[in-house]
């Protein structure tokens, strides 16, 4: 019996506000799930603090919703530990790009096969409309009430730049383009950092729906993802179109826990035998 | 030294990168083949070559696993070796040393000398070695032996090591006082025994545990662990990954944790400060693991090659918000196996981190061991089966139990999902506002807390010697042995002492106590550290203020005479 929507239906009361950005993300989650016949039971969802990593608590499926900024490293254990299940982190741009920045820069080195999506609205937005890492430079906040001072990370450029195997960016403006590519992100075999683009309707005045309507432009058909240079280029440039579509991939071996410790079932699977260490006592006679 | 016990101490001293530790390896396992008992353990910098360290080792008929002060022979590799620590020699002590010297204690040979003889003035830390594995009484071939297998990758040093035995051996059978050193050997022996450091009895004890994850970044004196398990990986089955930071490792610990893996860690003090956040993760999603901290001195950087027994508040009060810990510490090497084993079991019998505080001395130290009995180790997981998973309607991965304690599963294993939030969270793991809901799921917690306390964890802890009207000596940790055979001096002296040693440290077995510190005249407690930890810990949970708390900071280890000294005072006092 194939995976149906209803499958991921949740009884939980979602905390987000009428008209967030996540609710086309969440959406387009299932969407993707269903399309690629992953039931529940077989997929794992971690996240961390925020209002975006609420989202496993909005559809039935395996969560482990931990700390924040932590949870790319959680979910390189997670599947290090169960490969046979699919593991998706979701979170916003302060959890993956500011306090987890360096799990990130490892999660791309390793290139373990899980699906990073992150809500990237340019906001702190649970603890009241800081900067996040990602606010354009001069944006006033009650924190930054000068401007930020900083020019915002370029999250595509970073992850092209260290060969991250799969880097695509969409936006909640565009849910069924969105629904598309997290197929596409979590059938790769890999890591896959997907960026979506996600008004905030409570902090944000100017990155609204028609901003993002007015500017995203999916990649035409002669676009070749496997071009970093072109890749970097189109990434960088600044410019009235933002992309959106698969922007840059690449053929990389993929992490396999299974080279290091030779098992071939999931650890939940192995027993506890303390007579193995017997065999080992020869080298300390 | 127990009395009535024969053995002899040897220091090997110089440079880093000179061989010291290798020596002392080699002359350990010569010594389990010769039916004797060895222990050494390192002082050393924090450096890879040059500086002034040494490897200390103690051959004896008994097994004699205190730190002492005073080697029998000092085989000296450098000029200054030879001038720092020629007062440490005992009584009728030699010094080997490079060259031969006027000094009434040196022997009429040098090894360097003979070293150049063999083609290679760096072997003369082999000539040091077989000369005193021939003053032992040793046999020339154990040690041919020995070292044609340490360096069978290279047929040359192969060689060149051989004729260093040779050459070792030679000039002592020409020194007219060899006699004095020999000690009688037990080549039969019908004991199995095996010769192997601490850390690796404590990574032997978390495969024995059934490890299967380990994530963690390297810190001395805790990285052997990692280095262990990462070498042993495929033939166990064990997934290793060098994480970017700590704070990476704990959380992919409590990934896999979440996953169904018996997972763990290994660190030191500064490394476990920045996992503190994660164990309160794991206190709240309630994910069973294994933190091994193997302690140096601190603050900070502190001494990092150095020991100390200065984190057991730390590990006790890690992490904010309450929730149910156990924290267990081995005494020896030995129980660096039983204890990281049962770790294991605990952690995921009650879904809670388990620390277990090892340090740089236990560590490093190396002991002849009885072989270890693997058929009492606990070897059940306590994970749902499938069936018994698919029996059910709805799982509830924080379902509500009378011990607290939820049944415990894995996503992946049947069609239930598991839900696990880092938010105060519902039975399903879902997380909530409700002030009902938060109560409900704090005071399970706080039972599962009590459930732990009352349940067996690790056997009580034997009162040694005669407790009626004495002084009791408490303590935990790697001073188990030092304090034992301080003991034992002290008894010929007509001083009895009884002594309770901690190996669980949290939950403590506070009735015992009470009725233990009743009975006696007067509380010493023994502990490496600046501020009696161990002693606060008992004035906080026993309601009981140590008389005395020795305490030694300077990152070196106890050893017998000074304990003698300073318990001899105490009584005094």
């Amino acid at each position: 019996m194939s995976v149906r929507l209803e499958d991921f239906h949740s009884e939980q009361e979602i905390a987000w506000c009428p008209g967030c950005g996540n609710f086309p993300i969440l959406k387009a989650v299932k969407e993707a799930l269903v399309a690629l016949d992953l039931a529940p039971h077989r997929v794992v969802i971690c996240s961390g603090i925020g209002q975006a990593p609420k989202l496993p608590h909005y559809l039935r499926v395996n969560t482990f919703n931990g700390l924040h900024g932590r949870e790319v490293a959680s979910a390189t254990a997670v599947k290090m530990a169960a490969p046979d299940l699919t593991v998706l982190v979701h979170a916003g741009e302060g959890g993956a790009y500011g306090e987890g920045g360096n799990h990130l820069l490892h999660a791309i080195r390793r290139n373990i096969d899980i699906t990073l999506v992150v809500h990237d609205n340019k906001t702190y937005a649970l603890t009241k409309g800081q900067a996040s890492p990602t606010t354009d430079f001069g944006t006033s906040t009650r924190i930054q009430p000068h401007g930020v001072a900083s020019s915002p990370l370029n999250p595509l450029t970073l992850a092209i730049s260290q060969n991250c195997s799969f880097v695509a960016q969409a936006s909640s403006v565009m849910p069924d383009q969105l629904a598309e590519l997290l197929q596409t992100a979590i059938a790769h075999q890999g890591f896959s950092l997907v960026n979506v683009l996600q008004p905030c309707v409570v902090w944000d005045k100017v990155h609204t729906y028609a901003y993002y309507q007015k500017r995203c432009t999916p990649l035409g058909p002669d676009y070749d993802p496997h071009d970093a240079q072109q890749a970097f280029l189109l990434a960088s440039k600044p410019s009235d179109k933002i992309p959106v579509g698969i922007i840059y991939r690449a053929d990389r071996a993929v992490f396999n826990a299974a080279e290091t410790s030779g098992l071939d079932q999931p650890l939940r699977e192995q027993a506890v035998d303390p007579s193995v260490v017997s065999g080992y006592f020869h080298r300390f006679r | 030294m127990f009395p009535n016990q024969r053995n002899l101490c040897v220091r090997f001293a110089g440079a880093a990168g000179q061989g010291l530790q290798t020596a002392a390896d080699l002359l350990g396992k010569a010594a389990l083949r010769s039916g004797l008992y060895a222990y050494s353990y390192t002082d050393a910098g924090s450096r890879i070559r040059g500086g002034l360290n040494f490897s200390q080792i103690r051959v004896s008929t008994a097994a004699l696993m205190g730190v002492v002060d005073k080697c029998d022979l000092l085989i000296a590799l450098s000029k200054e070796a030879g001038e720092k620590f020629e007062d440490d020699l005992a009584e009728n002590g030699a010094i080997i040393g490079l060259e031969q010297t006027d000094h009434p204690r040196s022997v009429p040979f040098g090894l360097e000398q003979l070293a150049r003889e063999t083609g290679s003035p760096k072997v003369a830390v082999t000539v040091g070695l077989a000369s005193v594995c021939a003053l032992l009484g040793i046999e020339q071939d154990l040690i041919d032996d020995l070292v044609s297998t340490r360096f069978s990758a290279t047929p040359k040093l192969t060689e060149t090591n051989k004729k260093a035995v040779s050459a070792g051996y030679q000039a002592v059978r020409e020194w007219a006082h060899q006699q004095r050193y020999q000690l009688p050997l037990a080549l039969e022996s019908a004991v199995d025994r095996l010769w192997l450091t601490g850390h690796e009895a404590i990574s032997l004890g978390a495969v024995a545990g059934g490890v299967k994850f380990v994530a963690a970044y390297p810190m001395s004196p805790a990285t052997s662990n990692l280095t262990d398990l990462a070498a042993w990986a495929q033939d166990f089955g064990i997934v290793v990954e060098q994480a970017e930071d700590e704070v990476a490792a704990i959380n992919m610990v409590a990934g896999a944790s979440y996953a169904g893996a018996r997972a763990m860690t290994t660190t030191s003090g500064g490394g476990f400060c920045l996992m503190t956040e994660g164990i309160s993760l794991l206190g709240m999603i309630e994910a069973p693991a294994v933190v091994v901290l193997g302690q140096r001195p601190g603050p900070s950087t502190g001494l990092p090659t150095r020991t100390a027994q200065g984190d057991l508040h730390l590990v006790l009060h890690a992490g904010h918000g309450f929730f149910p810990r156990v924290v267990l510490a081995p005494r020896d090497v030995a129980d660096g196996f039983e204890i990281t084993a049962q770790a294991f079991d605990i952690a995921e019998r009650f879904q809670v981190p388990v620390f277990v505080l090892t340090d740089q001395l236990l560590q490093d130290s190396q002991a002849v061991v009885a072989s270890f009995n693997v058929a009492n180790l606990p070897h059940q997981r306590h994970l749902l089966s499938r069936d018994q998973l698919n029996a059910m309607e709805h799982y509830q991965r924080f379902a509500q139990t009378d011990s607290g304690v939820s049944p415990l599963a894995a996503p992946g294993s049947s069609e239930q999902v598991v839900v696990v939030d880092s938010d105060e969270h519902d039975e399903d793991g879902h997380l909530i506002e409700s002030a009902q809901i938060a109560k409900r799921m704090a005071e399970k917690r706080l039972r599962k807390a009590q459930h732990l306390q009352q349940a067996k964890l690790l056997p009580e802890p034997n009162i040694e010697g005669d407790l009626e009207g004495r002084t009791l000596i408490v303590s935990w940790g790697s001073t188990y042995q030092t304090i034992a055979e301080a003991r034992a001096i002290l008894r010929q002296k007509g001083q009895e002492f009884a002594h309770l040693h901690l190996r669980q440290l949290w939950p403590l077995p506070e009735e015992l106590l009470r009725r233990t510190f009743d009975q006696s005249a007067s509380l010493v407690v023994v502990e490496a550290n600046l501020n009696g930890e161990l002693a606060t810990l008992l004035r906080q949970a026993c309601l009981v203020q140590a008389d005395h708390v020795l305490t030694r900071v300077d990152g070196r280890p106890m050893n017998v005479q000074e304990l003698v000294d300073r318990l001899a005072g105490v009584v005094l006092s």
